[in-house]
């Protein structure tokens, strides 16, 4: 089975988010992305769509974030510090 | 809260978290229990089903407790080799666990969470919600010892307590903290994502061939993570499906999959869409699944401290709800005993390590870390057997007009083109048992 793209539909259709008022994602080193990282796979691992590529920087939707826990493993150069949103923030199932 | 002390504060109000806050409850001691969430449950993620054994030894015969959030017994349980539009499918349907004390319950944790944890509280845990606690608190016993004596939370309030039960969870971000646990590289985790869709309940019974409040779960290797080594998932609940997809996170990073992706593609696989037609989706949600199995398991337990459940890496296998109920049961008993001699170092701690020991779990994630290796090196195990017990499928029940000494020979033969016999035979031995079925 070939590549697929990313769907198109929008993850968050179905789930609750109440945003934190203050981002819980950093990204470590902006350079690393640029320079280091060539396929951005942040942008298609994370299951909620919180990470994009714009102007040469990685930009984090923290608002979009489900809390999986996988962002911080995902990158390749450890690059992206993640801490749980404050308590009764983000997402409630 | 500023200045009050229990005998234990356990951080984490999930399956681990409440067991332990529930058992301590009931033998007398102080429980705090913190939650980050608006409410138990509401941040969590399972397949799933609990399972009746090891939940009984905890709440006897639970399922005749009033309001308890049930959805389906589970009567059978399949196993899919799942290809482009075929499936190899091996199952067993039993009606005895269609009958107290059943097997399996199918749960939806948001339910069924805080359901759980008001047990805890009526037996007389105090629980926390939208709590946070950021760090450990330590008190010094000596010129160079220490113990963790509670909590520290968003906000800076401490509950102090004799010991810190840590059921925080897959994340586990104070049992990092703490230095019991070692980060945990892509290839030793999970992710995955689920839908829940909703389906009148005499529907799912007609197309699952289930009896009224019967449950069925089929779990599907091959094409839902392919190329990668993951699993596709349907589960019966009440009146709704639970549909899962994932696999291991370096595989989906390196391989560029989406999930959410991989969960549409498998919910549009012939053979699935068929089972989820007119199935409306409500919920979604993601988690991983820390996997790094025998050799990742943390320190158990330090000075003051226990460690439960998904933040312990006690997941083996398909397993992973009731060893948190049975490792937060094991802390209960061990803080029991460390109460009663009033003593909290590790050396008294350690009977809960002693117990993890003992159990028949653990035997079974030493047995399977040989599993894991091999998947590491070949990660397109599951994959290939899949295609081949596909083609297998096809070919062995294709009325053709060949021989079957000819049929047979180019079975063999195309087998043969896939790879070396001795490797497919050693996929299929170690998927199978990766899977369960072993």
């Amino acid at each position: 089975m070939g590549y697929f793209n990313k769907t198109q539909r929008d993850p968050l259709e179905l789930v609750t988010i109440i945003p934190d008022e203050k981002p819980h994602i950093f990204i470590k080193k902006d350079s690393v992305c640029i320079k280091e990282c060539e396929n951005k796979p942040c942008t298609f691992y994370c299951p909620s769509r919180v990470y994009y590529w714009e102007d040469d920087s990685i930009k984090v939707l923290y608002e979009r974030c489900i809390e999986c826990g996988a962002c911080p493993y995902g990158c390749p150069y450890d690059n992206i510090a993640w801490q749980f949103p404050g308590g009764g923030f983000g997402v409630v199932y | 809260m500023g200045n009050d002390r229990y005998n234990a504060v356990v951080v984490g109000a999930g399956p681990a978290g409440v067991t332990a806050a529930l058992s301590m409850a009931k033998n007398n001691l102080s429980v705090a229990l913190i939650e980050r969430g608006k409410y138990p449950g509401c941040k969590n993620m399972t397949g799933g089903t609990i399972a009746s054994m090891p939940f009984s030894q905890i709440l006897p015969e639970y399922w005749k407790i009033k309001d308890i959030p049930l959805e389906r017994r589970i009567v059978s349980d399949e196993l899919w080799l799942l290809d482009n539009d075929s499936a190899v499918r091996m199952g067993f349907t039993g009606k005895k666990f269609g009958m107290a004390p059943y097997n399996k319950h199918t749960v939806l944790r948001y339910k069924f969470d805080r359901w759980y944890a008001d047990q805890a509280i009526k037996a007389g845990a105090k629980l926390f919600c939208s709590s946070l606690a950021v760090d450990l608190v330590y008190h010094k016993t000596g010129p160079l010892a220490k113990k963790v004596d509670g909590v520290i939370l968003e906000g800076g309030d401490v509950i102090h307590a004799d010991v810190v039960i840590l059921a925080e969870g897959a994340q586990a971000a104070l049992t990092q903290k703490a230095g019991l646990r070692k980060r945990l590289k892509p290839n030793e985790m999970t992710l995955y994502v689920k839908e829940v869709l909703e389906l009148p309940a005499e529907r799912i019974e007609d197309r699952f061939n289930l009896e009224r409040g019967e449950g069925a779960s089929i779990g599907m290797i091959g094409f839902p993570t392919s190329p990668g080594i993951g699993k596709g998932g349907i589960w019966t609940n009440k009146d709704s499906l639970s549909v899962i997809v994932g696999g291991y996170l370096n595989q989906i990073s390196g391989k560029g999959l989406n999930p959410l992706g991989l969960l549409e593609r498998f919910k549009g696989h012939p053979l699935v869409k068929r089972l989820i037609e007119g199935a409306k989706p409500i919920k979604y949600m993601g988690h991983i699944i820390p996997k790094g199995g025998f050799k990742k398991i943390p320190t158990l337990v330090d000075d003051g401290i226990i460690v439960v459940g998904d933040a312990a890496e006690m997941i083996s296998g398909r397993r992973g709800m009731d060893l948190a109920m049975i490792t937060g049961q094991f802390a209960a008993e061990s803080v029991a005993q460390a109460c009663a001699l009033d003593r909290y170092s590790r050396d008294i701690l350690a009977s809960y390590e002693e117990r993890v020991k003992g159990s028949f779990f653990y035997q079974n994630m030493k047995k399977g870390k040989s599993t894991e290796a091999y998947f590491n090196k070949h990660q397109d195990s599951d994959f290939l057997i899949t295609k081949a017990m596909n083609d297998f499928g096809y070919k062995y029940f294709e009325q053709n007009l060949d021989s079957d000494k000819s049929n047979l020979l180019k079975m063999l033969e195309e087998l043969i083109n896939m790879q070396p016999l001795s490797k497919s035979a050693k996929d299929v031995l170690f998927g199978l048992q990766n899977w369960g079925v072993l």
